[in-house]
């Protein structure tokens, strides 16, 4: 009864808030106040168990780094780095999406994919204006950055909410994590990029004119003509998140400093380096929308956990008719596609779960890095899968862009919908591939 | 020199339009323009767009009668100032505002209007000037009025005795806030006279400004 109906909570919040998008925030939190609610009266655990239970380590470290997102952010970096990324492209419609995909994967492995997105794609549509481009090279650019985006934060610890995740909750240490999910997300990524502008072509159809492209470059150059990198604001930034790699790679867990602690530390040092510029930051610009959405998240996992039910997934896994190996597909399947439809928050921090049973009997880097690249591939299958996704929409949207026929060029669910499908398989057969790789030589 | 004009130029024009200024954003359109298609190309542009965007069809036949760069007369713009130590933008061009601050003493402080009729990353703006510059928004920009303080505003050429300002300049200049700066200064980034209807302009006489600055010396 007990596990029916808490599981019943989680399930419909999950499915409304992604119907919903709009009233996201309302329907967890009251999902959460719900599950606390059933779980204290059907005697599964009080409300004060529940929250003893949840991760505060992980908000921390996502609050931090956020933090420290905002601080290189507002060194103008990014823009810099656009300008010149456009300037290298020689404002070629094919080497600008490719250099701007490429640009993205890395920033999005370093800072979290709203503010890398928020900081490029600005620049990027402006571009597109300048350029005169279809709606088939929008499409698929633009849907190649997002995907791009979502590898990148699966890349590093510290690029997204999925493996900051594993990192707080101990499932993976940080360099154990790096090395082995960089290398698999850089195919990712060569896949991508040889999929989207080796077959796909989206440049194919754009009008190409020697007068757009030196216009382009040229008004970028205007734009940023004196924009100079704030050193004083990006050196101490890049000290401390250079400081917390070596602490979190080369720091000895006998000595209890965990990642959370590294991750507090080393934000709170860069903000010092500005303290009005930081005073501003922790009261305005913490991403409060995700921070609540994760702890009511994690509220409803808890009390579903406890409840017994994601043993019980385990275990039904684990008595599949198939080998262990199979067992791992099937649920690193699952996960990408129960990510797709709810989202990758929700989606991981259930997984996880079911993760930390299937890691008694597989590999730990088979299964919690083959989870995190399958969440990546579930991030990429709709627009609405990540947070990502609605953002680009809105700012495609307000950028009112349009063709040289003069049509409105549109950047919406069904738009990304054919980027999203071969996302998904060619992210979720570097999944699967990884996994089968990484049971074989047992890492 | 004979590229056919792409058919979204007025898309990339509109872009770049607000954060550039109309003559600025026309000087590097025509340039470009005129060095892929020549002055063919240029005339096109002009006809093409012209009546959309007056200044850049002005600066449009400005190149075809044989002028190559904006004139940019900052140290008259100065001159104008004469004893003021903070200036508030009106308007912008950004060739012209480069070259202002380039040319303005350390100890004038210089604040820009943030108000346009197009997109503007501000943020990018200033940073353009490495501090130099500030931001000032309308329902705050008396804060700095005062008898050291000047309004500098854009204005696109003369003709008689009037000349076209940016319509955020009649807002700004009202009878209260007249008396509350020490000079109110016009500078023609321009250097000739409209040809078509001025769209995104107003008329006013030249003589509501204490000081007009031409575009040359």
């Amino acid at each position: 009864m007990s596990a029916a109906l808490l599981s019943a909570i989680l399930v419909t919040t999950i499915a409304l808030q992604a119907l919903l998008p709009a009233r996201r925030l309302l329907i967890v939190t009251l999902g959460a106040g719900l599950a606390c609610l059933a779980s204290t009266l059907l005697g599964t655990a009080r409300t004060s168990e529940i929250l003893a239970d949840v991760p505060w380590d992980v908000l921390v470290i996502l609050v931090s780094l956020g933090l420290l997102s905002q601080l290189v952010a507002e060194s103008r970096l990014f823009g810099v780095l656009a300008a010149r990324a456009c300037a290298a492209s020689r404002g070629d419609p094919r080497w600008l999406a490719i250099v701007f995909t490429i640009g993205m994967y890395v920033m999005s492995s370093l800072v979290n994919n709203l503010t890398a997105l928020l900081l490029v794609l600005p620049m990027l549509l402006k571009l597109f204006k300048l350029l005169g481009v279809s709606q088939r090279y929008l499409t698929w650019t633009l849907g190649a950055l997002l995907v791009a985006c979502n590898l990148g934060g699966a890349a590093t610890p510290i690029g997204d909410f999925p493996a900051v995740l594993l990192l707080g909750s101990g499932s993976m240490t940080f360099s154990g994590y790096l090395v082995r999910a960089a290398p698999a997300t850089a195919v990712g990524l060569a896949l991508l990029l040889f999929l989207v502008f080796g077959l796909v072509r989206p440049e194919r159809d754009v009008e190409k004119s020697p007068i757009s492209s030196a216009i382009s470059v040229r008004a970028v150059s205007a734009l940023y003509r004196h924009v100079r990198v704030d050193r004083a604001l990006l050196v101490p930034s890049g000290a401390a998140l250079v400081a917390m790699l070596v602490a979190w790679t080369a720091l000895p867990t006998s000595l209890g400093v965990t990642p959370e602690i590294v991750c507090w530390i080393g934000a709170s040092a860069a903000l010092l380096a500005r303290p009005k510029l930081a005073e501003k930051l922790l009261r305005r610009r913490i991403d409060v929308e995700a921070v609540l959405v994760l702890f009511a998240l994690f509220v409803m996992v808890v009390a579903v956990r406890r409840s017994g039910v994601f043993g019980e997934v385990t275990r039904a896994i684990e008595h599949l008719p198939i080998s262990g190996t199979g067992q791992l597909v099937v649920f690193l399947l699952s996960a990408g596609v129960l990510t797709g439809l709810f989202s990758a928050g929700p989606g991981m921090a259930a997984m996880l779960e079911v993760a930390d049973g299937l890691a008694r009997t597989q590999p730990p880097g088979a299964v919690y890095v083959g989870l995190a690249l399958s969440v990546c591939a579930g991030s990429s299958l709709f627009l609405t899968a990540a947070t990502s996704g609605p953002l680009a929409q809105a700012l495609t949207e307000r950028a009112d862009l349009r063709s040289p026929g003069g049509e409105p060029l549109r950047f919406g669910f069904l738009q990304f919908l054919p980027v999203g499908l071969m996302s998904f398989a060619a992210i979720q057969i570097v999944s699967i591939g990884y996994a089968l790789l990484a049971v074989r030589l047992g890492w | 020199m004979s590229a056919t004009l792409p058919r979204t130029l007025e898309q990339a024009y509109a872009a770049v339009v607000g954060e550039l200024g109309m003559a600025s954003a026309g000087w590097l359109f025509v340039s470009e323009v005129a060095a892929h298609a020549g002055d063919e190309g240029v005339e096109a542009f002009a006809d093409e767009l012209g009546a959309t965007y007056p200044v850049l069809d002005a600066v449009a036949r400005q190149w075809l009668d044989g002028r190559r760069a904006p004139q940019i007369n900052a140290k008259g713009a100065l001159d104008a100032l004469d004893g003021a130590t903070h200036v508030v933008i009106v308007g912008l061009e950004s060739l012209h505002l480069d070259g202002f601050v380039a040319a303005a003493p350390a100890e004038l402080g210089i604040s820009l209007l943030a108000h346009r009729p197009f997109p503007v990353d501000w943020e990018r703006v200033v940073a353009n000037h490495a501090g130099r510059v500030d931001l000032l928004y309308l329902d705050s920009f008396q804060s700095m009025s005062g008898p050291k303080s000047a309004l500098l505003g854009f204005a696109y050429g003369v003709h008689g005795d009037r000349t076209h300002v940016p319509p955020l300049w009649a807002r700004v200049v009202g009878a209260d806030v007249r008396a509350q700066f020490r000079s109110l200064v016009g500078w023609d980034a321009l250097g000739s006279e409209m040809n078509v209807y001025p769209r995104w302009l107003t008329e006013v006489g030249v003589d509501e400004f204490t000081h007009f600055v031409g575009a040359t010396r």
